[in-house]
């Protein structure tokens, strides 16, 4: 035969018969088996762990956070499963004996240069892929761009080594991070010395601190509970210790917590967006803070 | 992959089988050669395009940084134009600054890139006197010419540091202006010691008999380095 | 000469007493010694002049540095042949000969020898001994986390090492693929006799060992603490080990690198034997080629921007601090352009190279040829058009997330293609599983979890969970650790025979593989780990709720520590007393296996005339014919030469 016909019939493995064997036992056919399997031990970590393991999330971008590891992993798996199953495949079934302590090399494979139409496909699956996930994400990022009038201000001020937040309108300054439930937010970020990077990863959010720059980042808390801010751009000396804690929690509370820092009721009530009447003037207890929201399992 | 021995390669009795070619009266590196000029010239011009092309790279960033501090103006720094005694600025060492930071002489950098431009022109006189195989003054006088233009540019970008009227602590224009002249001093002294050579090269000549590959690149990299003198100085110049 | 008295070999040429002139006093510890009284010179005329000025141990330890540098070249010789070449004199075919190390033993080694095959067996030793100090880092650096609260590093300290670690590990990824084979054995593969630039290579190298003394000694000026990014306004404010710092990249990037690089382009673009048009160049020459034209858009850009950062530190220029007209957003924007393609010129050699294994051990042709090349030239284009991804969080340009999240995103095409040519490789071939294979398919394993983990850092939203987060840290390690070097330990095992004339020991080199292969995951996986529960990057302390993670980590740390100890021990033994290597131990068909081992000066004693590419595999014909002829295969050994009796290593 011919080197073409040889490769033809290496290529559909037609038997001396004619007929070509079924699916399933041809390459193609295990390879696509395997491929299934890989795919859907992919799949389902892909949708089951990353919940288990990020942080309890406290807003809609960090949902957001979430919603997408969940969606390019399961766009992942397939892909990352098909060039491990042929890889596991190639050690199977291509390898000769022995091949991997002999010194002679086995002989020659087929003369295949190259597959048009399967390189064609291939761009195509990929660009396809890449346009899905462009599309996600443009979407997910123009829906957290809106600003809503009447959010929350919170001017965030970062320095070597922690974080201050100031509640305009309030004449409070804090160094912890209360915010009300269900109301949007939007913090103003600057640094007075070096950058840092303005973290709070529960609610999937993170902006610079930049000197003489004012950057802008904006969410809605949803969930009550406790958070961590932390720094995330390397800071100098103390930059691990560059942490707050803060917390989300009712408006009421809110509220009663910034008289305590010194507001007056009014400016309080305004600024946490409740009834002057429903605050407890000078109230010297704070809310106990509530407990962290940490990953369900370590 | 298929190997067949090349034809000019035959000997009858093993010895090596390396060619040199012979000496040419007046070349470069006379005796010992595997290759011919004209391959050795190919290697050389790509080299400098690369060069130019890395140099290039330099070049659009320094501009960028020019244009993105002028546009960014941040704390209104870029020459301290609303600095006025109320406002308070102070410059890079805490002194109090009163802007807007005067600007730098326009002759400096026009001096310079004028003797860049005619450093360059030289080069190019000495290029065909090469290659038309004129006598050896006729490639070292022009070669002579061009480096006394460059030493010429260099001792004004030199002068102009003492001159300016501002330092590097006055703010965003004047910082990267001064950056610029630095680059271009940079730039200028290479290209000083390159017309050293030439000139030195020439005047023992290397040069005559039609051997013109070497001071070909030489021209083109005196070209590149009159380009990018000539861009540092009419953005620095005219775009404060 | 008289054919009787010519020599057989090149490199027996006898020379004359004076042949090289200057150079045959010179060598590194002739380099050393004079670097060391120039900067001593330096130090005290600087320290006399400006110490008492503003600024001034900036300016000290810049002017230091840059005399240690010059002194350096001028020692071991960098700067003969230029000023040789001023004053008119020019070098004689003695000379020359000298200069490529004929007549001088193993102690070319240590000198400014223009032989290719000198400078790659330099670069080879000089990347070990790189990744040596990087990983001894590195294992610091774990150590430290294996706990949340250690005791074992201060926080400024623990800084300095995580930025010189960082530092190291570019400089060592970057010239780990193409200084020992892009110089030793590409020149062979496209039939040429040495780079193009000889001269140029030897000072490339020298160049690069003059920039590491100046990154070590930031340890003793203060530290560095603002990681490898060495980000504004932070790294303005640093201690002058900043200048030093500075002063190695614009060494080791600004000049090694960029001439290294246009080397590589003009040997392969103007040297190639008779016959060899670009389509039938091995496929690492076109990944050389394309990384090193990248490293010429990229490695200017780093010189640039830590010359800016030198006069912002040392002269009081205000490039970098907001508050005087600068702006730290310029450090980001200048340093990310060259911080994405650098990572593309780490990468492209070593996957060149495993296309060349993939090729040679599944005894196939490599898989579409073209759509390879294509790849390279994609990557290297969008490479420069996509730095602001590092920039995301920054609030630079909000505008402009989405156009850099669609370029990021484009890059995943031609990385894809890149996975079609390597399993379209393996697809049906005859796998033969020697030691240079398995990391093939470690590289797959590895760079899928690399290259998708990137995917997620693309998307804008969840870049704000991940950006300065551990998540990052993995993803990198995945892609640059467990992609590129894992190819370029692919690369080592597959042409060592060749460089050192040995065979490398398997047994303990696939002991080796295994600990790496495994250990790697568990290493990287804690990170991941770690990145999903919001562990920022870069902290010597940490909140006890990431300590499982961490010790995960860490433990996984050790024991890849341990793996590549292996195969250093696999690579000594192997070099000192491994089984002498045939002259194609592979059977594979590119040029540098036809000639013998070890390669003679200039390479090649007949010209080489090629036509066709060297993946003729499962043509039919024999070895090193494309069509059956009545004439044979003409030898390629010396008359009265033989492979045993040069066994010592490479010549």
């Amino acid at each position: 035969m011919s080197f073409e016909q040889q490769f033809d019939a290496i290529e559909n493995e037609i038997t001396e018969e004619g007929d070509a064997p079924p699916f399933f036992s041809r390459p193609g056919g295990k390879i696509f088996i395997i491929w299934l399997v890989f795919t859907a031990i992919g799949v389902v970590i892909g949708v089951f762990a990353p919940h288990h393991l990020l942080p309890g999330l406290q807003s809609g971008t960090g949902s957001d956070v979430w919603a997408t590891i969940v969606f390019f992993s399961v766009l992942a798996a397939p892909v990352a499963a098909f060039v491990y199953a042929l890889s596991f495949y190639s050690l199977l079934a291509w390898r000769p004996k022995k091949s991997g302590s002999s010194d002679e090399p086995p002989p020659d494979g087929p003369p295949q240069r190259g597959n048009g139409p399967l390189t064609i496909v291939w761009l195509g699956i990929s660009t396809l892929l890449v346009i899905v996930l462009l599309v996600w994400g443009m979407t997910v990022w123009s829906s957290q761009q809106v600003a809503h009038d009447g959010a929350l201000q919170v001017n965030v001020t970062g320095q070597q080594w922690l974080w201050t937040y100031e509640y305009p309108g309030t004449g409070v300054t804090s160094r912890t991070l209360e915010l009300p439930q269900d109301r949007p937010v939007q913090f103003n970020v600057t640094a007075l010395d070096v950058i840092h990077g303005f973290w709070l990863s529960t609610m999937g959010i993170q902006t610079d601190a930049n000197p003489n720059e004012n950057t802008v980042i904006r969410t809605t808390p949803t969930t009550l509970g406790g958070f961590v801010v932390r720094c995330s751009q390397l800071c100098g000396l103390n930059h691990a210790f560059m942490n707050n804690k803060g917390s989300v929690v009712t408006p009421t509370q809110f509220g009663n917590w910034l008289v305590s820092q010194g507001a007056t009721t009014s400016a309080a009530a305004k600024s946490a967006d409740v009834p002057e009447s429903s605050l407890t003037p000078s109230s010297s207890s704070t809310t106990t803070a509530p407990p962290m929201n940490t990953a369900a399992s370590q | 992959m298929s190997l067949t021995t090349s034809e000019h390669e035959s000997t009858e009795d093993g010895e090596h089988h390396h060619e040199y070619l012979p000496a040419v009266e007046g070349a470069e590196n006379p005796g010992g050669e595997h290759e011919s000029a004209g391959e050795r010239d190919k290697k050389e011009r790509l080299m400098i395009w690369l060069f130019i092309g890395g140099d290039l790279v330099i070049l659009i960033l320094e501009v960028f940084a020019w244009f993105y501090l002028r546009t960014l103006d941040s704390n209104g720094m870029w020459n301290a134009a609303k600095c006025t005694a109320a406002a308070n600025c102070v410059d890079g060492l805490g002194n109090p600054l009163i802007g807007p930071v005067p600007k730098a002489s326009i002759w400096h950098p026009m001096i310079i890139m004028s003797l860049a431009i005619i450093s360059a022109l030289f080069v190019w006189a000495a290029e065909s006197a090469s290659r038309r195989k004129a006598a050896k003054g006729a490639v070292s006088g022009p070669a002579l010419a061009a480096l006394v233009c460059m030493i010429g540019a260099i001792v004004v970008q030199i002068l102009q540091f003492q001159v300016l009227p501002f330092t590097t602590i006055d703010g965003g224009y004047a910082s990267v202006y001064e950056f610029f002249m630095g680059s271009t001093l940079a730039h200028l002294l290479l290209m000083g010691f390159i017309l050293t050579g030439l000139w030195t090269r020439a005047a023992k000549g290397r040069y005559q008999g039609g051997t013109f590959h070497r001071v070909r690149i030489m021209r083109m990299f005196g070209v590149w380095i009159a380009i990018s003198t000539s861009v540092l100085a009419i953005v620095g110049g005219f775009f404060v | 000469m008289s054919i009787a008295t010519a020599p057989l070999l090149l490199e027996d040429t006898p020379l004359g007493p004076k042949a090289g002139g200057l150079y045959r006093r010179q060598n590194a510890l002739v380099g050393l010694i004079a670097g060391v009284v120039l900067a001593a010179i330096g130090w005290v005329i600087s320290h006399a002049l400006l110490q008492g000025s503003n600024w001034g141990s900036d300016m000290v330890v810049t002017v230091t540095l840059t005399c240690w540098v010059i002194g350096f070249n001028i020692g071991i010789g960098t700067f003969n042949a230029p000023f040789r070449w001023v004053v008119g004199k020019d070098s004689t075919r003695e000379d020359e000969l000298y200069g490529a190390g004929v007549g001088q033993g193993a102690a070319r080694y240590w000198k400014y020898c223009t032989d290719h095959k000198v400078v790659g067996t330099q670069y080879f030793v000089l990347v070990m001994v790189l990744f040596a100090i990087g990983g001894t880092l590195a294992m610091m650096i774990r150590t430290q986390l294996i706990t949340a609260h250690s005791s074992f590093l201060s926080p400024g300290t623990y800084n300095n090492i995580v930025t010189i670690h960082g530092m190291i590990m570019i400089i060592a990824t970057i010239i780990m693929v193409s200084g020992p084979f892009a110089n030793f054995i590409l020149p062979i593969m496209i039939g040429a006799k040495d780079m193009a630039f000889p001269r140029l290579n030897a000072m490339s190298l020298w160049v690069v060992v003059s920039a590491v003394p100046p990154l070590l000694a930031t340890f003793v000026l203060g530290g560095v603490d603002t990681g490898w990014t060495t980000y504004a306004p932070l790294s303005v404010q640093a201690p002058p080990a900043m200048d030093a710092f500075a002063i190695c990249i614009i060494t080791f990037a600004g000049v090694s690198v960029t001439v290294a690089g246009i080397n590589t382009i003009v040997t392969v673009s103007t040297m190639r034997a008779k016959g060899m048009t670009m389509s039938r160049v091995p496929i690492f020459a076109w990944g050389s080629v394309v990384s090193a034209a990248l490293g010429l858009y990229a490695m200017p850009a780093f010189l640039t921007a830590m010359s800016m950062m030198i006069t912002d530190r040392a002269t009081g220029t205000s490039f970098f601090v907001n508050q005087l007209g600068g702006a730290g957003w310029l450090w980001e924007n200048v340093f990310w352009t060259m911080g994405h393609p650098e990572v593309y010129v780490i990468l492209l050699p070593g996957v060149a190279a495993l296309m060349e294994i993939a090729s040679t051990f599944s005894r196939k042709p490599v898989f579409a040829y073209k759509a390879a090349v294509a790849a390279f030239v994609a990557i290297a284009s969008l490479a420069i058009m996509v730095w602001a991804h590092h920039m995301f969080t920054t609030g630079w340009a909000p505008n402009l997330a989405t156009p850099f999240m669609l370029t990021t995103e484009l890059i995943s095409i031609p990385t894809g293609v890149i996975f079609l040519v390597l399993i379209g490789t393996i697809w049906k071939g005859s796998i033969w599983t020697r030691l240079p294979m398995y990391f093939l398919y470690l590289f797959l394993w590895n760079f899928i979890i690399g290259g998708v983990t990137g995917i997620y850092l693309s998307d804008v939203p969840a870049d704000q969970f991940f950006h300065g987060n551990m998540f990052t840290t993995a993803h990198f390690h995945y892609t640059l650790l467990g992609g590129a070097m894992i190819a370029a330990t692919g690369a080592v095992c597959y042409w060592f025979p060749k460089m050192t004339g040995r065979m490398l020991n398997e047994r303990i080199g696939k002991t080796a593989f295994w600990f790496i292969a495994i250990a790697f995951q568990v290493t990287y996986f804690g990170q991941f780990w770690e990145g999903f529960q919001g562990m920022p990057r870069r902290i010597a302390f940490y909140d006890p709720i990431f300590l499982r993670a961490n010790q995960m980590s860490t433990v996984g740390a050790y024991f890849l520590m341990l793996g590549w100890m292996i195969l250093l021990a696999a690579i000594i033994v192997s070099w000192r007393n491994g089984k002498i290597a045939p002259a194609n131990p592979w059977h594979a068909k590119s040029l540098e296996w036809k000639v013998q081992t070890p390669v003679p000066l200039e390479n090649f004693l007949v010209d080489p005339v090629v036509t066709s590419d060297p993946y003729t595999y499962g043509e039919g014909v024999p070895d090193g014919q494309n069509e059956p002829s009545a004439a044979p295969e003409p030898e390629l050994v010396p008359v009265g030469a033989s492979e045993s009796s040069k066994g010592e290593g490479a010549s």
